[in-house]
């Protein structure tokens, strides 16, 4: 049995926000069932105990304000009016 | 010239010191270095202009007026900052990493921004949306990747180091590839502040140099607690370069990872430059153990998902809304966020993520991620058990040498495969560091990999630095 199937491409590809042209959809299927059948080997060695993690720990500190030039970062907008990001309708106009 | 275009950061400090040359004039000659060279080799996708590269520059530190070069997606303040992506072009940077504002602390001089694979994902340096780097021994053949302008820069002479990063091997492969010495450090040691994320668990900033000293020196400038990047580790400021005296650590076992040396696939000239390399170390008085990991054969596997999972969450900002690309073609919001996204990633990054929402979507979480998560908690032990003996591990860096353009365009697995080596100690955390240790037949750089205990850095590089000093690896440059 397919790892992945073409309609998982599809549906993960919305779900990931990349609109892929139908005729990719065969080819990327393909190479992601390379890369998941391999990824599966996983399976062989995994005993069901988790052992030794990260020790890594999250460092708190307090939220400090920092200078920063707003027109520099609004100038990298792709469009902006006033203080705002402008972005295209959320729902399209019938 | 081209004795300055090879001399080590440490032979160039003598100089500048005994004012037989100045800041600038290094300068100038690494600028005319990259006019001169640079159209063949492509390793950088800018170098600035002198005057602003000298107004920030600071006249004291261990690495004044020393010129180098930044992967392109480790922030400069002020500069383009592309990840070799279209969906960042002409995206400037208005701060510094913390590992930029460190080098800039000690003098030195960042000159230019280096090509890389797309978003650091790739092997070769062949997915950046600009343009191809040449491995500067063979120019029809790839310098390794993903951090593969910054390796083909320094080993071709143009600046005497170089900071790449390094999520599965992108520091390591290419320095392999390209005969140079490529570190990795314990993750947490050195800041990730202002470096674009890739894989958040995995990643490191790491450093390309033509010899171990070097290296160290480098380390030694950006490594340390930085209280803007929360998983740094605690450690003060150190000198790494202190222990480096040409001599191995007293009691000093080398363990050989015998399941990696002779895996199935190797190269048989590398396999036996690697035999070479552990007689050196033997000869020099270490005691060589040979041990098996056997868990570590399914890394690759591991990293895979990992590493596609967290690349799915951290490039889920790229959206077209407040920075680079944003799809002409769109009149939905959604529409918009899909059709930038497609215009503005290559196919490399599309399908990592894709594979990470894959593996992490319900229904497959429990088959891949949370397998992947316990196998890499049994390497991250397996690690901890093997260095109650070994003083360092030893394994190859790379399985073959540096290979054609185009010659993984079919069987993208085999590409995927060239972490194989690497990607264990980007999972277990554990610093490691590639060494050049001789060349095929056909004239490519061969290196192996020597891995320390967590936080293991200086004796990391002292024994590395005895390797160097006995053999002549490290003199030997290309002609381009």
């Amino acid at each position: 049995m397919a790892l992945i199937t073409k309609d998982e491409v599809r549906k993960i590809a919305h779900l990931s926000r990349i609109g892929i042209h139908e005729d990719e959809v065969e080819a990327i299927t393909n190479e992601l069932e390379a890369v998941l059948a391999y990824a599966a080997r996983v399976n062989e060695v995994a005993c069901n105990q988790q052992g030794m993690l990260p020790q890594n720990v999250n460092v708190f500190r307090e939220d400090q304000a920092r200078p920063c030039d707003a027109e520099r970062i609004k100038a990298q907008g792709p469009e902006v009016e006033e203080d705002y990001f402008v972005v295209p309708a959320i729902i399209e106009h019938q | 010239m081209n004795t300055l275009s090879f001399a080590s950061i440490k032979e160039l400090r003598a100089l500048l010191e005994k004012k037989e040359l100045t800041a600038e004039q290094l300068l100038d000659h690494c600028i005319a270095q990259f006019k001169e060279k640079d159209g063949i080799l492509g390793s950088a996708l800018e170098v600035f202009d002198k005057e602003s590269i000298l107004k920030a520059r600071k006249e004291q530190g261990i690495l004044a007026g020393i010129p180098g070069i930044l992967k392109d997606n480790i922030a400069q303040e002020n500069r383009t900052l592309t990840c070799a992506s279209k969906i960042l072009e002409g995206f400037e940077s208005t701060f510094d990493a913390t590992a930029s504002s460190r080098l800039k602390e000690e003098g030195a001089l960042l000159i230019g921004r280096a090509n890389c694979d797309e978003f650091a994902m790739g092997s070769s340096t062949e997915t950046s949306a600009y343009q191809k780097t040449k491995n500067p021994w063979d120019t029809s053949c790839v310098p390794g990747g993903s951090s593969g302008g910054s390796a083909a820069a320094v080993a071709a002479g143009l600046v005497p180091w170089a900071l790449g990063t390094d999520t599965g091997g992108s520091v390591r492969q290419p320095a392999a590839f390209c005969g140079i010495v490529g570190s990795k450090p314990t993750y947490g040691l050195i800041s990730r502040y202002g470096l674009v994320a890739y894989g958040s668990s995995l990643d490191q900033v790491g450093i390309f140099t033509r010899t171990v000293y070097d290296n160290a020196l480098v380390m030694s400038a950006i490594a340390g607690t930085d209280s803007h990047d929360s998983s740094t580790i605690a450690s003060t400021k150190t000198d790494f370069t202190r222990m480096l005296d040409g001599k191995l650590p007293e009691n000093c076992t080398i363990g050989i990872i015998e399941n990696a040396l002779y895996a199935e696939g190797m190269d048989p000239e590398i396999v036996a430059a690697l035999e070479q390399a552990i007689s050196v170390l033997e000869k020099a008085g270490a005691t060589i153990k040979k041990i098996k990991m056997p868990v570590l054969d399914y890394s690759a596997a591991v990293y895979f998902i990992v590493s596609r999972a967290e690349a799915a969450s951290n490039l889920a900002r790229f959206d077209g809304v407040r920075y680079g690309l944003r799809s002409k073609n769109a009149k939905t919001l959604e529409q918009m966020y899909s059709n930038t996204r497609n215009e503005g990633f290559g196919s490399e990054v599309k399908k990592r993520i894709i594979i990470g929402n894959y593996v992490l979507s319900a229904g497959h979480a429990d088959a891949y991620y949370k397998k992947a998560r316990i196998v890499q908690s049994m390497m991250r032990q397996g690690f901890i058990e093997q260095f109650k003996d070994c003083t360092l591990l030893l394994m190859p860096t790379h399985p073959a040498p540096a290979f054609k353009f185009g010659a993984f365009d079919v069987d993208k697995l085999q590409m995927d495969l060239q972490d194989y080596f690497t990607c264990a100690m980007n999972l277990s955390g554990n610093p490691a560091i590639s060494v050049p240790c001789g060349f095929t037949k056909n004239n490519l750089p061969i290196g192996f990999q020597l891995v320390g205990p967590h936080k293991g850095e200086e004796v990391m590089f002292k024994v590395a630095h005895a390797y160097e000093q006995k053999t002549p690896w490290h003199k030997m440059h290309p002609q381009l």
